[in-house]
């Protein structure tokens, strides 16, 4: 799983960040699975594309993309986003590696413009990739002050159970693959 | 009553000359603590001045998040409940600036800004600055009006007149911000500032839902109710996630280092109120014990006790309220001779003036202190007959109820003018321990000195003989010089030495190589050709690119248990941000062990001891999702003021970790000031290398340095008068005590005793004496030193041995040259006027 803080899991134990709960539920559901965690907090997609080598390193069956957030809070253009992200996807593929693409949204206070072309670089890219995509990471969650923790920016512990939930559907399906 | 009066001033007549001396010693001191007092209050006026533009208030409330429904309200009733309280919002958000359509062409191009809406009265302290100098007003804002910084004009292509639009609105530029006080110290800024109008926010539609919004409420409240109201709205506020800080906040590093001026500056003021006591109380001595024979007098003819304590009393009375007028006046006269250049401190104007408060605490203590060390003695007089004073004998010591009472009276009411505006408890404590514990010990060192030098009695050289001896006789003065010229020593030195260390502390920070523009995310290949772009734009200036990586602890040594054991520990399974190189920086010392070698790893000093790391375990680290484990090898202290280098928890040894994936931060100092110019610098810079973030803290590092400026030369000033002064109390104090050998110089030269002996023996005796004083004055300095250092400011303390070394022999030399100074006029006149006048 490649992210930023929202996958490490900033702020939370280790065995609380939403990729160590799919693990858990990997197991639960009998698949014999692990997750890596590479998340790393505060990385942008540019700092993603230069680590996805790194990361795709070992027998990587599944990439779970979850970058942008960090582009959108620090209103990066949106053009270069689009770039880093389609490299990481290409560089999955030239392995083999099917992708399951999580969309962000931008904060409002950017404005329309921004926001509206920050959302369509997501949905672009599973069009164009025919990637597996989840709209939104943090469906559900994002402005709930019971699932964020006092930051109002990173989920809590059911904040992050809510995000595996979420993503287990399109996980699973990809699994049966 | 009548007689009393008559009789004092009857007295006072006779001895006219004499009292000028008194008079002018007293009002020395007076002088010195008016005087000093009054600068410190204006200097300390103009530090909180200072502070509170760094906040733009004097209490700021801010919140991430909407208020909640009341606490605006609750906000308000607490502020107007204070009278003479005001307040202003502000709302900050970060957002996207375009061109509008109709400044041709150019649209399409947006630019993150920090936005910022203010209402009318914004900022309370300091001054918004444009660039074409006209003064800020709120008119300039209103009707659609932005005024922007100058960095937005280069990235946009814009110019004042144009409209740029922000959301759903448009605004016209109407001017160029060059400085904005109460600019967030945060340090992290995503683009350049853009002020609207607090009214027309809404019409720019950004604030919904998820938005990204700081809200401040700015306050302005009278300094007397700063604190209380911070504390106040703190405990209502805080459950709702708002921060509260007043601008003497500890949080900020410059509230803290805003602190530890104040402390010195009161600890200076209690020290200048020790010294000036010390003076008075040696004048009022001096002044009684002469008078004891006139006492003895007064009694056989007839006087009651009653009456010749209130003689006496009222005598000691009226020379501590003059001596104190006086030394107003001295004051007033020194604070208006202060050369000009000190009033100008960076662009800061600072006006010396007497305050009030100044003048009261100097005059109280000046005449409490003439009572305490006048009333003690007089009221031994009560029980002395009048033949026992006639014969010169000494009374047999009783306790005495009456006399302990009233110096215990008279004590506190002294203790509590002298802490009275000394601001910090720990300050006056760690003090008055020091003049404590040191007065015991000069105490003793009095008694050893004299036990210690008996072999020199049998001395041949007659004048050491003698100054021996006079270190031992009944009513010697070894114990009051030493106690005199050891307790002055000791706050002289004290004050000096700590004026060192805090400036040395401050100098660390203001240092004009501190880098003002940090470049972040700068990747693996852009390295070289940022250096590249770097040497060419910055000439001379050497760029630092530091690799960094996230990672985190996830165990020592490599059992799962221990990993359990770690997670109770919180803070460490953090993730830390490290680095990789082959030596220490310019920033770092090495504490233990050595510089690891590639693949193993340096601690920081905090992580030893907060995780109970040592030398040799095994660490293991999560980086990007690898497990790398990694033996410490060393620990590594970090200056973490010094940002030349950055400072890191954890450093690996060279080259570890290469091939991972990570990037570069680099610290750079800008040669140039110019705001136009760095503005140019950082678009070019990021045309260039478009994921590079550029932050420039060059506005906020000028900010810190003015205060700085001004904490420095408040302390450069006000420790070289303590010096200065306290040198002159010192010769003041001890020089009274020449009325005391006046007689015994008499009558050794009617014995045949040369001047150039009598010289001799004065010289050995105050020699003996300030060499004494002055070695234990300067170890106590030492100790004071460190305890405050440690205590009451906080910073490291060094010990600056050779100066104390120095300090002591001037001590000692100029306690001897005023020996036998102030008796040259006994020396050179004929012994038979003395014995005649005396």
């Amino acid at each position: 799983m490649l992210g930023d803080s929202l996958t490490a899991g900033l702020g939370l134990p280790p065995n609380e960040a939403y990729p160590a709960l799919l693990g858990v539920r990997l197991r639960e559901e009998g698949y014999d699975w692990e997750v890596v965690n590479a998340g790393v907090s505060g990385d942008t997609s540019g700092d993603g594309r230069q680590r996805v080598g790194w990361a795709l390193e070992g027998d990587v069956r599944i990439l779970i993309v979850a970058l942008g957030a960090n582009d959108g809070l620090r209103g990066l253009p949106v053009g270069q986003m689009k770039e880093n992200l389609q490299i990481i996807i290409d560089r999955a593929r030239q392995r083999g590696i099917p992708v399951l693409l999580a969309g962000m949204e931008a904060p409002p206070n950017y404005g329309d413009q921004y926001t509206k072309e920050y959302r369509e670089v997501f949905s672009d890219l599973a069009r164009r990739n025919k990637v597996e995509f989840v709209p939104f990471l943090l469906e559900g969650v994002a402005g709930d002050p019971r699932l964020n923790q006092p930051d109002g920016l990173h989920p809590t512990g059911a904040g992050a159970a809510h995000i595996a939930d979420h993503l287990w559907p399109t996980v699973e399906k990809m699994l049966k693959k | 009553m009548r007689f009393v009066v008559l009789t004092a001033i009857r007295e006072t007549r006779a001895a006219w000359t004499r009292l000028v001396f008194f008079f002018v010693c007293i009002a020395i001191g007076v002088g010195a603590i008016v005087a000093l007092r009054s600068i410190i209050q204006s200097v300390r006026q103009v530090l909180s001045t200072e502070a509170k533009t760094l906040i733009a208030a004097d209490i700021l409330l801010s919140t991430d998040r909407p208020w909640q429904p009341g606490t605006p309200e609750l906000i308000a009733a607490r502020v107007s409940a204070v009278p003479g309280a005001q307040r202003i919002a502000s709302t900050e958000l970060p957002t996207m600036a375009r061109p509008a359509e109709e400044s041709a062409g150019k649209g399409g191009v947006a630019r993150v800004v920090e936005l910022r809406a203010v209402q009318p009265g914004f900022p309370f302290y300091g001054q918004l600055t444009l660039q074409d100098g006209r003064p800020y007003s709120h008119d300039l804002l209103k009707d659609k009006g932005a005024l922007v910084r100058p960095e937005l004009l280069a990235q946009l292509g814009l110019r004042v007149g144009d409209r740029v639009a922000i959301g759903k609105a448009q605004f016209t530029i109407r001017g160029v911000i060059s400085n904005e006080p109460g600019r967030s110290l945060s340090a992290f800024s995503l683009g350049p500032r853009v002020l609207i109008d607090d009214q027309e926010l809404s019409d720019t539609g950004l604030l919904t839902f998820g938005s990204r919004v700081v809200r401040q409420e700015l306050l302005r409240v009278p300094e007397s109710a700063i604190d209380a109201l911070a504390r106040d709205l703190q405990s209502k506020l805080q459950p709702q996630f708002v921060r509260v800080r007043s601008y003497r906040d500890r949080q900020e590093q410059i509230g803290e280092d805003f602190e530890r001026a104040e402390n010195y500056l009161s600890l200076v003021g209690l020290v200048i109120v020790v010294l000036g006591g010390i003076a008075v109380s040696s004048v009022t001595r001096v002044f009684v014990r002469q008078k004891i024979k006139s006492i003895a007098i007064m009694k056989c003819v007839g006087g009651t006790s009653r009456q010749i304590f209130a003689v006496y009393l009222l005598q000691a009375l009226a020379l501590g309220v003059l001596g104190s007028v006086i030394g107003v006046a001295l004051a007033a006269i020194a604070i208006a001779v202060i050369p000009a250049d000190m009033n100008q401190i960076g662009t800061i104007t600072v006006t010396y003036g007497l305050t009030r408060s100044a003048v009261a605490q100097g005059v109280g203590i000046g005449t409490l202190v003439a009572l305490l060390f006048a009333m003690v003695p007089l009221l031994e007089v009560r029980r002395v007959k009048p033949s026992l004073l006639l014969r010169h004998e000494t009374s047999g010591r009783r306790f005495d109820w009456l006399q302990w009472i009233a110096a215990a009276l008279v004590g506190a009411a002294l203790v509590r003018l002298a802490t009275w505006q000394a601001a910090s408890l720990v300050v006056g404590l760690s003090v008055c321990a020091g003049f404590i514990g040191l007065t015991v010990i000069l105490y003793l060192a009095g008694m050893a000195l004299t036990w210690m030098t008996r072999p020199l009695t049998r001395s041949s050289w007659f004048p050491m003989r003698q100054a021996v001896l006079h270190l031992r006789r009944p009513g010697n003065q070894t114990s009051v010089i030493l106690l005199t010229v050891g307790l002055g020593a000791f706050f002289i030195m004290g004050v000096r030495g700590l004026q060192v260390g805090l400036l040395n502390q401050f100098a660390m920070q203001i240092g004009e190589e501190t880098p003002d523009l940090f470049l972040v995310d700068i990747q693996k290949d852009q390295v070289d050709p940022l250096r590249v772009f770097l040497a060419d734009r910055l000439p001379g200036t050497e760029a630092n690119l530091l690799p960094v990586l996230r990672a985190r602890v996830t165990g020592r040594g490599v059992s799962f248990e221990e990993m359990e054991d770690l997670k109770g520990r919180g803070m460490l399974s953090r993730e830390y941000t490290i680095t990789y190189r082959g030596g220490l920086e310019p920033n770092e010392t090495l504490v233990a062990g050595r510089f690891p070698n590639p693949g193993e790893v340096s601690i920081e000093e905090s992580i030893r001891q907060r995780f109970n790391i040592s030398i040799g375990d095994v660490m293991r680290f999560d980086v990007l999702g690898r497990s790398v484990n990694a033996t410490v090898t060393g620990v590594r202290h970090v200056e973490w003021r010094d940002g030349r280098s950055g400072g890191f928890m954890f450093v690996f040894g060279a080259g570890t970790f290469e091939s991972a994936p990570h990037w570069f931060i680099a610290p750079v100092k800008a040669n140039t000031a110019n705001a136009a110019d760095r503005a140019r610098l950082t678009h070019d810079l990021v045309v260039r290398f478009p994921n590079v973030s550029v932050i420039d803290l060059r506005e906020i590092l000028q900010a810190v340095r003015k205060v700085f400026g001004v904490v420095t030369v408040a302390i450069d000033v006000v420790g070289t008068l303590v010096i200065l002064t306290g040198g002159l109390i010192l010769v003041g104090a001890v020089a009274v005590t020449k009325f005391q050998r006046v007689y015994e110089a008499a009558i050794f030269k009617t014995l045949g005793a040369s001047s150039r002996t009598m010289a001799a023996m004065l010289m050995v005796e105050y020699g003996l004496l300030g060499t004494l004083a002055g070695a234990i004055g300067s170890f106590g300095a030492l100790a004071l030193g460190w305890g405050v250092s440690r205590y009451a400011l906080d910073i490291p303390w060094r010990p600056a041995l050779h100066e104390n070394v120095i300090s002591t022999v001037v001590t000692s030399l100029l306690i001897m040259t005023i020996g036998v100074v102030a008796s040259a006029d006994v020396l050179r006149r004929k012994p038979l006027a003395t014995l005649r006048a005396e």
